[in-house]
């Protein structure tokens, strides 16, 4: 069934088509992250102008893939920027909606606490707003490149030189071979699952409170014993 | 210790009104709410002023004022005569402490870092900084070993309340703004951080703007109280003891309850009354001549002391041997012994228990002071009632809602307490 000749074979390349895989899921994930986070800003100063950036942001999620590598290709040809283009868009709905929906889980009474001891606007934006948002920012960043990693797959109809592990996708299909189908696919599978366990691994160590152990006394409001006398 | 040396400042509040969307409210008319209604209220230093009043009446509006949190649409506030809208914001609340019902702690922070939020603010040094926080949790009564390197959702809801406080004293400011601290924690918890707070103050001698909506709370925790009713409007400002004695309206009356004849007694303690002196007869001494003293007052008991002035028991003025000495074998058994610094609410509930008509009132090292009866509590009761007296100190300035009868005069400088 499977060809573990062939694939013995071509280790070398499926691993050059690996690294390949997470360079064009990389550049993609981060522009994405560095325009959704100026979206978001934007959307958190200017209320009004969420639902507008979050519906744009929606609109194009919804744009299948092969349709704008068509479209890109008669104006940007063959290039990285004609992969990248659409697997940036699509991160954009996922990440502008967790950074926005992160700055707003700060509790206000924590904003509130902030601004009453004196907190400028930008200290407390960097130094409590921003470390509260992390998580579901982080979740976002996952969500985003699980997606990613497995979009880029359709770039390799963009040509041999794109594609990541799509190429053996791609070119297993064309010749009806099963085992290149799958040494681009199962690698990929696991590409996704080990970059989704790396970011869960960030946010333990950015977020090192909501891992902290839940309090000693199991209720929120249990005495201990002789606590009343303490006083 | 830094806290102890700390100076307080004065709070005042100068006709100041905020009005939220157009004109401000005509009298009688509905406003909105959270509307403050030319506010005028003169906070002495060291002093806890409590706002008090429904919700919606404007008193936490009041509070966020002071720290311009909230902008009054008109009027000043002034601390230690210096206007708060001519300070820096950051930095005029850099300097006024910050209490809230939520605590507002930052839960990625840890308690010891949380602690150390406004000198860090302010640049300190770490090395201070640190020594300056644990300073602080172990005054609120954390001990830093334990919990210094927790986050806030590790501790209970007291404890939290506690860093709060802590986290507000930081720089040592010598204001504090406290909104409903304790008004999310049982009632258990409440009483005992109420209790501390007040401990606390005693050395701190800070000026508390405290708010709440429970008027025992109120009446407990204020050196000062202003009642609030709907509109933003103050309806009476004086001592606890005024309140009580003489509400200045129907709705400060119905606010404090009907059982505010009640709570006047755990006001006042028992060195407010006119303590009646005791015959007293020494254990040792000739009997004849105790007899003769007991014979020249009404009360038909003398009481008998031991060598050291500590009460011993009753002896009634019919059963004092004509000859002999006294003994402490002749005693019948004992009121209950009162200190001066016990409420007269405590007071007379040993008196109800023992069943007697009078208490023993002995100083610190136990040496009888005179008598304290249940008459003696009802006079002062009807006597303090509309002076403000016993516990009361000097008449504040008047109220500034013209809308509210002033409360009557008290006598000028009032009890000189």
């Amino acid at each position: 069934m499977i060809d573990w000749g062939w694939i013995g074979d071509h280790l070398g390349a499926i691993l050059g088509r690996t690294v390949q895989h997470l360079e064009l899921a990389t550049i993609a994930v981060s522009i994405g992250f560095a325009i959704s986070f100026g979206l978001a800003l934007v959307a958190l100063s200017r209320r009004p102008t969420y639902p507008l950036i979050s519906g744009m942001a929606g609109i194009l999620y919804t744009i299948p893939s092969l349709a704008v590598f068509a479209t890109l290709v008669s104006i940007t040809g063959l290039t990285i920027q004609t992969a990248e283009i659409p697997l940036i868009m699509y991160t954009l709905v996922i990440l502008v909606r967790n950074i926005v929906a992160g700055f707003d889980a700060a509790p206000a009474d924590v904003l509130d606490a902030a601004d009453g001891m004196g907190y400028s606007r930008w200290r407390r934006f960097r130094a409590i707003e921003l470390p509260l948002a992390v998580p579901l920012i982080v979740a976002g960043l996952r969500l985003a490149s699980v997606s990613t990693i497995g979009l880029v797959t359709v770039s390799a109809t963009l040509g041999d030189a794109f594609g990541g592990l799509g190429f053996f996708i791609l070119e297993g299909y064309n010749r009806g071979f099963p085992t290149e189908i799958l040494s681009g696919a199962v690698p990929s599978i696991l590409l996704a699952i080990a970059v989704d366990v790396a970011f869960v691994q960030v946010e333990h160590r950015l977020t090192p409170w909501i891992t902290a152990e839940p309090s000693r006394a199991g209720g929120p409001e249990r005495l201990a014993p002789g606590d009343g006398l303490a006083a | 210790m830094d806290a102890s040396q700390a100076v307080a400042a004065t709070v005042e509040f100068d006709h100041v009104s905020k009005v939220y969307g157009g004109a401000p409210a005509k009298r009688g008319q509905a406003s909105t709410p959270g509307a403050v209604n030319d506010l005028s209220l003169a906070i002495p230093a060291g002093k806890i002023c409590v706002l008090v009043g429904p919700s919606g009446c404007g008193k936490t509006t009041s509070l966020k004022m002071v720290n311009r949190l909230i902008e009054p649409t008109s009027g000043r506030i002034l601390l230690d005569g210096v206007d708060a809208a001519d300070t820096d914001r950051t930095e005029l609340r850099r300097g006024i402490g910050y209490v809230i019902q939520q605590t507002g702690l930052f839960p990625h922070e840890t308690i010891l870092e949380n602690v150390g939020t406004v000198p860090r603010l302010l640049g300190w040094p770490a090395a201070r900084i640190r020594a300056r926080s644990e300073e602080l949790l172990a005054l609120v009564g954390l001990e830093p070993g334990r919990y210094a390197q927790r986050f806030p959702s590790q501790l209970s809801g007291g404890e939290r309340q506690r860093v709060g406080v802590a986290r507000a004293l930081g720089a040592d400011p010598p204001v504090m703004l406290m909104d409903e601290p304790f008004g999310a924690v049982d009632p258990i918890v409440r009483e005992r951080l109420q209790d501390e707070l007040l401990r606390l103050q005693e050395g701190l001698a800070k000026t508390i703007l405290f708010v709440t909506h429970d008027i025992d709370e109120a009446i407990k925790m204020g050196d000062l109280v202003a009642v609030f009713q709907q509109g933003g409007r103050v309806a009476q400002f004086g001592t606890p003891a005024e309140l009580l004695a003489s509400p200045a309206s129907d709705f400060v009356a119905r606010f404090v309850g009907a059982d505010r004849g009640l709570k006047r007694l755990s006001l006042s303690r028992v060195r407010d009354l006119d303590i009646r002196p005791a015959v007293t007869g020494r254990v040792g001494e000739p009997a004849l001549e105790a007899r003769r003293r007991a014979a020249a007052d009404p009360f038909p008991y003398l009481l008998l002391v031991d060598a050291g002035d500590r009460p011993v028991g009753w002896l009634p003025d019919s059963e004092i041997p004509g000859d002999g000495l006294l003994a402490e074998a002749m005693a019948v058994p004992m009121s209950p012994i009162l200190s001066l610094e016990m409420t007269l609410k405590d007071a007379l509930s040993m008196m109800l228990d023992a069943n007697v008509q009078a208490g023993i009132a002995v100083d610190r090292s136990g040496r009888v002071l005179g008598l304290v009866t249940a008459d003696a509590i009802a006079t002062f009761l009807r006597e303090s009632g509309p002076l403000g007296r016993g516990g009361a100190i000097s008449s504040p300035a008047s109220p500034a809602d013209p809308a509210a009868p002033a409360p009557p005069a008290g006598p000028p400088g009032g009890s000189g307490s």
